[in-house]
């Protein structure tokens, strides 16, 4: 037990000078963490759940997963930890590099400034998390890729769970716009008994034409319509992203980073301002 | 550990929601009864100690059924206990990665996946975890059941005779389930951990 305790307090450690060396100078953490299995070590650190993101980001658990003490914020404040969660590989943020965008740059700084002295904390249930599931279908016969986006719902009692709040894909954009002809309904059909809807009806690629002015199509109706009648055949999710809108004027891009660094795992892949609520915030990713 | 006042409900509601792993939709009747049912912070922490017991469990299992020096009844025995801790109907998703870089998903059920595993075609298969494992808070579901993932990494190893022909390690992310069921020998419903379906990735690694 005691030779444990002390291989965890010796783990923690070298976490500790890893991560400070890491963060400060960008050095490769293979060169600072020497042992007989680096893999374990990584495997510690890497954000390995989109839930364990979230933890670290509030500041509520260390790299074992225990919640964080004085000791393990004296050697890692918040700051490093938010840090840390940001994909330190990404050409925008490599001073060196010719891809360095000082704009970039400057929005991560601002940001992480922003929810240290505001101390923002992600709530784990918002309905503000969405998941965006890059999803491979079969759509009449042929492989294709859609995204679903995903939200959780709180029901009765603090019971949570997931639910399908839109889609998007190539194969849903079935009207393609068309401004050389002007597509109407004769103001005098109506007298004719609409003879002219058999004729718009038959238009069969410019139907949204003949729509009202509000008129906004529903994809996810029409997912499920394709699914019901066979027209797709769910596969499987290839891939999936988080698009957390939670903190007030932000949004943060979360992913999957595989990678055999300790800056691996689930990590911050952009972060942009965000206005826009949970449904204007969806529409626009339909656009 | 739960209101007993509730025992003859919690019966009947446990009759009318299908097992599996699909999350059954419930009546808006059954759904007043799950939300009524509620886990304590300190019982939910001892079940989250009792999951890396079962994580733990289910390695073992998997050691032995891979390795093919343990007698065919040791491995066969480990491979209908490694069934017992899953719930009816849990799947397995593989990953992997083509030599395009383009990922590709299989799922097999776990009664499949256990099987392939004990028929792999090499001489001696070594299978290690890592000591960690990282385990979710539980969240309750609208079903009244509680659900965590546990992560955990598994390196494979597969010899032709003394030589290595196949190694990979894997991330295998598996669905924990805390579930109300009928104790056959006390009759009555107790909470019960169940392992559900597994996602396993493949992690790019450095070789040890």
């Amino acid at each position: 037990m005691v030779g444990k305790s002390f291989c965890k307090r010796l783990l923690s450690a070298l976490i500790f000078g890893w991560l400070g060396i890491l963060i400060n100078n960008n050095c490769d953490s293979q060169t600072i963490v020497n042992s007989q299995n680096p893999n374990e070590k990584i495997f510690l650190v890497r954000t390995k759940q989109f839930n364990e993101f979230i933890d670290r980001f509030n500041y509520k658990t260390n790299f074992n997963g225990n919640p964080v003490d004085s000791v393990f914020k004296s050697k890692m404040t918040r700051e490093k930890i938010i840090n840390s969660l940001f994909d330190l590989k990404d050409f925008r943020a490599d001073l060196s590099g010719k891809n360095w965008s000082k704009n970039y740059t400057d929005l991560k700084t601002e940001f992480i400034n922003e929810v240290l002295h505001k101390n923002i904390l992600i709530f784990k249930y918002s309905d503000k998390i969405i998941a965006e599931a890059i999803s491979r279908i079969i759509y009449k016969g042929t492989p294709a890729r859609i995204s679903i986006f995903l939200t959780q719902e709180i029901v009765g009692n603090g019971m949570v769970k997931w639910v399908i709040s839109s889609v998007k894909g190539d194969l849903f954009n079935l009207f393609k716009p068309d401004t050389a002809y002007i597509r109407f309904i004769p103001p005098s059909s109506n007298e004719t008994d609409f003879i002219n809807l058999k004729r718009a009806l038959e238009d069969v690629d410019h139907l949204q034409e003949y729509s009202s002015k509000d008129y906004y199509p529903d994809y996810l109706s029409v997912f499920f319509y394709m699914v019901k009648s066979g027209f797709i055949k769910f596969d499987y999710v290839e891939e999936v992203l988080y698009h957390i809108i939670d903190i007030p004027g932000w949004c943060i891009k979360v992913k999957e980073f595989n990678r055999n660094e300790m800056n691996s795992g689930w990590l911050i892949y952009d972060v942009s301002r965000n206005f826009s609520d949970k449904i204007s915030y969806l529409k626009a990713l339909n656009k | 550990m739960f209101k007993k006042s509730l025992l003859p409900l919690i019966a009947l509601f446990l009759n009318l929601v299908a097992s599996g792993q699909t999350k059954t939709a419930v009546t808006s009747k059954e759904a007043k009864i799950v939300d009524e049912i509620n886990l304590s912070e300190q019982d939910i922490q001892v079940f989250k100690e009792q999951t890396k017991q079962k994580v733990d469990e289910f390695q073992q299992y998997i050691v032995t059924l891979g390795s093919k020096d343990e007698p065919a009844e040791k491995r066969n025995m480990a491979e209908k206990e490694a069934l017992k801790l899953f719930y009816k109907g849990a799947q397995m998703e593989i990953s992997m990665i083509m030599p395009d870089g383009i990922v590709q998903k299989v799922n097999r059920s776990m009664e499949k996946y256990l099987a392939r595993l004990k028929s792999l075609p090499f001489t001696k298969v070594v299978i290690k975890f890592y000591d960690i494992a990282y385990i979710r808070d539980f969240t309750k579901g609208p079903d009244g059941k509680y659900y965590s993932t546990a992560t955990i990494i598994q390196e494979f190893t597969g010899f032709k005779d003394d030589n290595i022909v196949y190694t990979d390690v894997t991330k295998k992310d598996i669905e924990i389930i805390i579930d109300l069921v009928e104790d056959k020998f006390f009759k009555e419903k107790r909470w019960k951990i169940f392992l559900g379906d597994i996602k396993a990735s493949e992690t790019k690694t450095t070789n040890t």
